[in-house]
């Protein structure tokens, strides 16, 4: 054998960077929210790469995704869909926080809000302190941000005359998860050059270093890619299936394992929530998301401490208690049982896994599609130009995500163990051996000084000091003692929220007057279905 | 048409106002009253011009958007591109109203046949949901308070003008890009001659009351011309 050929043989072997093996043809597996949201992104923020998605045409979508985080705004602007069309199109309304009934002692003035807008790390401490020193007169969140007020009055966090996604306020939405795949799906093939094709995936082909090389499919020819998306849900067809990431199974702190949802129609003109209600229950709590036309209703649960039957009688007490005008007779629950945990490894060889098949818990803070938002963005800005690089950065992403779930883990596991409710399911989560470590010494650290930035020193943090506070303070943890030398300015600051919530709630249209003002505009030139 | 009522709670607790710039709002005027309090703000965006009611015969000052009616050069769809409105426009669709009776306090009155009120649930609120007045309502208050002295306080400049014989026609002749000419005709500005020949006496009577600053004021306000003209060059241009 001539050198040369030696010498190709090696560089095919070995990769050469920015010569071969370029990372050109992106194949991503299934198309629900995670599928189509990777689809629009990829093509969007790396021009010239060719993206493929492959989706079995008669799968439906899970579909449980409905609240969306503040990220989901920059996604849509990057994506380029108009506003106005993104919330016509997938009957969707403004999300600016949660709120929690019945968490702290399920009493009736039980209630605290984890508003989005947070005022700035270094006030916050402050305004905490005044609020505490004045007496905790009202809520903690209406003493530190004008959201409150305004999610009181069910407002929308913007005018219409604004440009598109900005905001007095900040927010994300809730929408109909299935008309929102279906519109990232129009805007991916029609405007942004993304193929699709309906198949269903039966296998893959490997190359020598053991990738995966192709995807092979029912009645077509095999998809051959660079890098391959997982985005086929909790079956995990390529990150389990194929490329044999293991369990991390995290039900011993996150105890909830079945969801009943319903969706109940809602009269014209009725008020729509400004933020997702989560109201506590004997052995887990309720959802309830409004949209223009329906509320979204479901309850969580563990089934380890309630039948199916208790919940289904506390799903359909909780929509005629709460939706003025619903038949609860006629809605049919539909049953979700889910295993909460994660993958061991999301980046495996030249497999990424985004969205359920990456790992799923419980949707109390509405983590999936800003998992997906943050697996995606973690994805472009650190792109494999080459095969050479892909290993680096697959490390760098599974200690980074393992990172994210433990703090995610975490937070959720901080709204209970603050409660003081008395069913034994309460007291289940209270036991210490469910409690993580990191998360027990966070609390013992927050007895003496506010959680910080020290706490949370991570690019984009999911949770946090400002989120954890508002948990806290919410279910009634106190503030630290801080020094009383800027308690008069501080103080000052409580009024200067008070008179930012007095001038918000005159400016701001209900969001129910803003969305139906929007359905009644001429719409836009729709995208071709 | 207009349709007044006095403003409270009770009747108006949901009301909302549309406060931004727009034609569809009652924006496209070519003037409005501007008070001499507000002279010093006025003339840093528009020509301030005198015109003598036909009845009366008494001198009111007018701020200068446009050359002819319905024409507002400083509107451009919902912005107007100047960062002052004189009060008696700004405050709008609000008027003070005043009780029979002699001495009784001022009220606030609002027209609801304006195109500022609005039915959509969009728009400012006045009260909000306990009856107490919005910060826009305060500022509303504020600044029609401030225009209510004003108004009192204006004969007094237009009275010492006349008696120092400080008045005279005004008429505009300028030839636009397009070589169209634009006239403004009936309008009346301060005697530059005579202001310049005034004594001591009388110059120091004007300053003690305020008056001589606001004279000046308008003269420098004559600058703004340049401005007007250029704003309705660009727009023949653009069509």
């Amino acid at each position: 054998m001539r050198l040369s050929s030696l010498v190709k043989q090696a560089n095919l072997r070995y990769g050469h960077p920015g010569m071969s093996n370029p990372v050109q043809h992106v194949v991503i597996v299934g198309g629900g929210t995670a599928g189509w949201l990777a689809a629009c992104l990829l093509a969007a923020r790396l021009p010239g790469r060719k993206i493929t998605l492959v989706e079995a045409p008669d799968i439906p979508t899970i579909g449980v995704g409905e609240g969306t985080w503040p990220t989901m705004r920059e996604t849509l602007g990057m994506i380029g869909i108009p506003e106005a069309e993104f919330l016509r199109e997938c009957d969707a309304a403004f999300k600016q926080g949660s709120r929690f009934d019945g968490w702290h002692d399920g009493s009736p003035a039980d209630s605290y809000l984890h508003p989005f807008t947070a005022p700035p790390p270094a006030e916050m401490h402050g305004l905490a302190s005044a609020w505490q020193a004045g007496g905790c007169a009202g809520p903690f969140a209406a003493a530190i941000t004008p959201q409150h007020a305004v999610c009181s009055a069910n407002l929308a966090p913007r005018q219409r005359a604004m440009p598109d996604y900005a905001g007095a306020l900040n927010y994300g939405y809730h929408l109909d998860a299935g008309k929102f795949a279906a519109l990232l799906m129009r805007h991916a093939t029609n405007r942004l050059g993304v193929t699709r094709i309906a198949a269903h995936v039966t296998g893959v082909t490997r190359a020598a270093n053991g990738d995966i090389a192709a995807l092979v499919l029912r009645d077509q020819i095999p998809v051959a890619g660079d890098l391959f998306l997982d985005c086929s849900g909790q079956a995990g067809i390529l990150i389990a299936g194929e490329c044999g990431a293991g369990w991390v199974d995290r039900s011993d702190v996150s105890f909830n394992d079945r969801a009943l949802a319903v969706q109940v129609p809602v009269a014209p003109g009725s008020p729509i929530a400004a933020q997702t209600i989560g109201t506590a229950h004997e052995a887990g709590w309720l959802w309830d998301i409004g949209l223009p036309t329906r509320r979204g209703v479901g309850c969580v649960y563990a089934s380890r401490f309630l039948t199916d039957e208790r919940a289904e009688e506390i799903l359909m007490a909780h929509v005629a208690a709460n939706v003025p005008g619903a038949d609860p007779a006629s809605l049919k629950p539909r049953k979700l049982a889910f295993a909460t945990g994660h993958r061991d490894r999301f980046w495996i060889g030249n497999c990424l896994a985004v969205g359920l098949s990456a790992g799923f818990i419980e949707p109390l803070e509405a983590s999936a599609i800003v998992l997906i938002e943050l697996s995606l963005k973690a994805l472009a800005e650190n792109f494999p130009q080459t095969r050479a690089s892909m290993d680096i950065h697959a490390a760098r992403f599974n200690e980074l995500f393992r990172y994210r779930w433990d703090r995610i883990v975490e937070f959720l596991k901080l709204h209970y163990v603050l409660s003081a409710r008395p069913e034994p399911y309460w007291q289940a989560q209270r036991a210490p051996e469910t409690i993580p470590a990191r998360l027990a010494e966070c609390l013992a650290l927050w007895r003496e000084q506010s959680p910080s930035a020290w706490d949370f020193p991570r690019v984009d943090e999911m949770f946090p000091a400002a989120s954890q506070q508002f948990v806290l303070h919410g279910m009634g943890y106190p503030v630290p003692l801080s020094d009383t030398a800027s308690l008069r300015a501080d103080s000052a600051r409580l009024s200067e929220v008070t008179a930012k919530a007095r001038a918000l709630t005159a400016a701001l249209p209900t969001a129910r007057d803003y969305l139906d003002r929007l359905a009644a505009q001429a719409p836009a030139a729709r995208i071709p279905a | 048409m207009s349709q007044h009522q006095i403003l409270n709670s009770t009747d108006h607790g949901q009301l909302r106002i549309y406060t931004e710039a727009g034609a569809e709002f009652g924006d496209n005027v070519m003037a409005s009253l501007a008070m001499p309090a507000e002279f010093r703000e006025v003339q840093a965006h528009y020509p301030i011009v005198f015109r003598r009611d036909a009845e009366t015969g008494k001198l009111a000052a007018l701020a200068l958007f446009g050359f002819e009616a319905g024409e507002n050069l400083f509107l451009s769809g919902s912005t107007w591109e100047a960062r002052y409105r004189p009060m008696a426009h700004a405050v709008q669709p609000f008027l003070i109203g005043r009780p029979a009776e002699e001495g009784a306090a001022p009220q606030v009155h609002i027209d609801m046949d304006s195109p500022r009120i609005s039915t959509s649930g969009e728009g400012m609120r006045v009260f909000d949901d306990a009856g107490t007045p919005t910060p826009y309502l305060e500022a509303v208050a504020t600044m029609l308070g401030d225009l209510d002295y004003a108004w009192h306080e204006s004969p007094a400049f237009f009275t010492a003008l006349e008696a120092y014989d400080l008045v005279e026609p005004f008429s505009l002749e300028v030839t636009l890009d397009n070589g169209s000419v634009q006239s403004l005709v009936g309008f009346q500005t301060i005697h530059e001659d005579r202001l310049a020949a005034l004594d001591g006496e009388a110059l120091a009577a004007l300053m003690s009351e305020g008056h001589l600053a606001q004279i000046y004021m308008v003269l420098a306000s004559l600058a703004q011309f340049g401005g007007l003209v250029a704003r309705k060059n660009r727009k023949v241009l653009l069509g």
